[in-house]
């Protein structure tokens, strides 16, 4: 253990947090209902459809007890149309993330409600609870942990990908590749006047926040270190002028904390 | 021409060598002590500079003498801030060696061993620690609390690897004789260069300690 | 930031030019002459832990004035600054200060330097995302199009390597985050293969 430890989550961990997340199986044999911690899975009966989370789904797969139906999304027109959409239409941003699963009001025609909104208790919100990863899932659209899912898929159920893996694999990889690039170019972004040093990051997926995170708060940081010796500057002015001259302490925001004050024992 | 805090800096410059270093390498007792004389030397100067004054001494007055007792502040204080610093870089050191749970004190005597030193070291026989006696005594009692604090939980290792779990059960090969282990479902006698099929959570341990190696 | 940060002391470390504003008989070792006393109006190079407190601390005389006045560090000289405002990339930051920022927003804060902050803030960003490209090469996850044969570690190229070389400590720590980054990123596409 190095320590201190890294902040956030690490690639492994997201992984491991990834295999939470629901997929749909096609099962060919019977397997009865299992108590987990997360819940009960439902019992399975060939050749009908259940929901499982992704680490058992693919267990299953391994023992050849089950095919994974791989998720909406992860098909090659999905993914080139998400690649279109990253690289022509909307050249400088993360496309859009999952949209919360709606429904069609049974009571009000053409009106879509959020499942679980309104009258029910039950507010499904985020993964895994919410099925991105389940043959229900949208097309189109990335989900928190497209690219955890979609390797492990890759890898460990290749034969369920209806014979287009290669292609798959190469979108994903333009994918992985046009939205790297969008991550280094928003350290620009957040040094632009103007900007306010904000950037959007709505729609990026777990890996990509672990690989960029050190990176980007690195960034952000020197960027409030070199604003913050100009605001320093500035507010101790204002200090002064509404103190007439302070104590001169500067141990607080900006300062570099190297008065034996700040040993801080 | 040598100056003020300028061993104290080349102190930092050695604490700044090891944060990128996995060993740690042998305390600086020289420059230490070096520091700590220049400190002391600033301090008689003070305080003969203020002598005359009999403890009044009006700084607006004689200026430049404020100016010098200034400049010899400055330099204690910057002296005092690189020997913290160095300390603490090592004691942060020590104390990620003792959580890893490589045996500090032991490592710390081959280190010196196999330096470039090596001979002179090994002719000192166990007084070539890279450790000062006070490190070695930090690294003990801290161990002893690690442990005390450890030991509250038995189906826990605070210790153990964070990296989650992919199988429950491993392949291992045992690299050096690690005796017999209880586990679960019976005793295994780890003898060198067998392989075993275990639980991982049994034999993390022994893996981090090199007696073991996790295979595939 | 924090006192006992081996960076920042280093940086303390760096020298800014001085000139004393008054005679002192006892500081004449910091011009080379220990036994001559310091003359007003002699430039020294001073440390930031020395020079910071020297040009703020009043001499309590009756014109008000501090011990020392200073001046910019070449480092931050108008020859510097012109380069960076032309190509940020192209100047090798470590060869003006290993401690290039660190130097740069202590004198900030020293002086009332305006136009210092914005040419530094466009520098660093776009210095960032050239490292960050660096970084993902070097950590391994080769780029579309170029085979792993490319993806070792030697992958990049003369001018990468000069660049890398010019980095100024801020920047090679944002390197080694950015390259730790994809080095796991790469370590966790590998392990997935494996199982």
């Amino acid at each position: 253990m190095a320590l201190p430890l890294p902040l956030g989550l690490t690639h492994s961990e997201v992984a491991f947090v990834a295999e939470m997340e629901l997929v749909t199986v096609v099962p060919r044999q019977r397997l009865e209902s299992i108590d987990l911690l997360s819940g009960k899975t439902p019992p399975l009966r060939p050749p009908h459809r259940a929901d499982l989370p992704l680490w058992l789904a693919l267990l299953l797969k391994k023992q050849r007890r089950a095919n994974i139906v791989p998720p909406p999304w992860l098909h090659p027109a999905s993914l080139a149309d998400i690649v279109h959409r990253e690289t022509k239409v909307h050249p400088h941003a993360f496309s859009e993330p999952m949209p919360t699963a709606s429904r069609a009001r049974q009571s009000q025609p053409g009106y879509a409600g959020r499942i679980g909104g309104g009258d029910s208790s039950e507010v499904i919100l985020s993964p895994p609870f919410r099925s991105n990863c389940t043959s229900a899932a949208p097309a189109g659209y990335l989900p928190y942990h497209w690219l955890e899912v979609a390797e492990a898929l890759i890898t460990h159920a290749s034969d369920d990908l209806g014979g287009n893996t290669s292609e798959i694999r190469g979108l994903l990889r333009d994918l992985v590749e046009v939205r790297a690039a969008k991550m280094r170019d928003s350290a620009e972004t957040l040094g632009a006047e103007g900007q306010g040093g904000v950037v959007s990051l709505r729609g990026v997926g777990a890996m990509e926040l672990a690989e960029n995170r050190g990176f980007v708060l690195g960034v952000v940081d020197g960027v409030r270190k070199i604003g913050g010796a100009v605001e320093t500057a500035r507010r101790e002015k204002e200090e002064e002028m509404d103190l007439g001259g302070g104590d001169g302490g500067r141990g607080g925001y900006g300062g570099d904390g190297d008065s034996d004050d700040d040993m801080g024992i | 021409m040598p100056m003020y805090g300028d061993q104290g800096n080349k102190l930092v410059q050695h604490a700044k060598r090891m944060q990128n270093l996995a060993h740690l390498p042998p305390y600086q007792t020289e420059l230490v002590r070096a520091v700590t004389r220049e400190v002391r030397d600033l301090d008689k100067d003070v305080a003969s500079l203020l002598e005359p004054f009999q403890g009044s001494f009006d700084p607006s007055a004689d200026q430049s003498t404020a100016c010098t007792l200034l400049v010899n502040h400055l330099s204690m204080r910057r002296n005092k801030r690189c020997l913290l610093a160095y300390h603490r870089t090592r004691t942060n050191k020590l104390e990620e060696l003792v959580w890893n749970g490589s045996d500090v004190l032991d490592l710390a005597g081959q280190q010196a061993g196999g330096g470039a030193n090596g001979a002179t070291a090994a002719a000192d026989g166990g007084a070539s620690s890279s450790l000062s006696p006070q490190e070695e005594d930090y690294v003990r009692q801290y161990g002893d609390l690690l442990a005390a604090y450890k030991g509250q939980w038995t189906d826990i290792d605070l210790t153990g690897s964070l990296e989650p779990p992919r199988d429950l059960f491993i392949d291992v090969r045992v690299l050096k004789d690690a005796g017999e282990i209880q586990t679960e479902y019976g005793a295994i006698n780890l003898t060198k260069n067998s392989q075993f099929y275990v639980r991982q959570g049994d034999v993390e341990r022994l893996i981090a300690q090199g007696y073991l190696q996790k295979l595939g | 930031m924090s006192y006992y940060d081996i960076d920042s002391i280093l940086t303390d470390a760096e020298k800014i030019p001085c000139t004393f504003q008054l005679d002192i008989p006892d500081l004449g070792y910091l011009d080379n002459t220990p036994k001559q006393p310091l003359k007003a109006g002699t430039k020294v190079n001073l440390p930031l832990w020395l020079a910071e407190m020297l040009v703020i601390a009043n001499t309590g005389g009756p014109d008000n004035k501090t011990f020392v006045t200073f001046d910019l560090p070449r480092a931050l000289g108008n020859d510097v600054v012109q380069a960076l405002k032309a190509d940020p990339r192209a100047v090798p930051l470590r060869d003006q200060s290993a401690h290039f920022y660190g130097l740069a927003t202590h004198m900030m804060d020293l002086s009332e330097e305006q136009e210092l902050g914005s040419v530094l803030r466009k520098t660093f960003v776009t210095r960032a995302a050239e490292i960050s490209l660096h970084a993902r090469k070097v950590g391994g996850v080769s780029t579309k199009g170029k085979g792993k044969e490319e993806g070792s570690n030697l992958g990049i190229g003369g001018a990468g390597e000069e660049f890398l070389r010019g980095l100024d400590e801020w920047e090679r720590k944002l390197f080694r985050k950015a390259h730790d980054g994809a080095k796991s990123g790469k370590e966790w596409m590998d392990s997935i293969k494996k199982n």
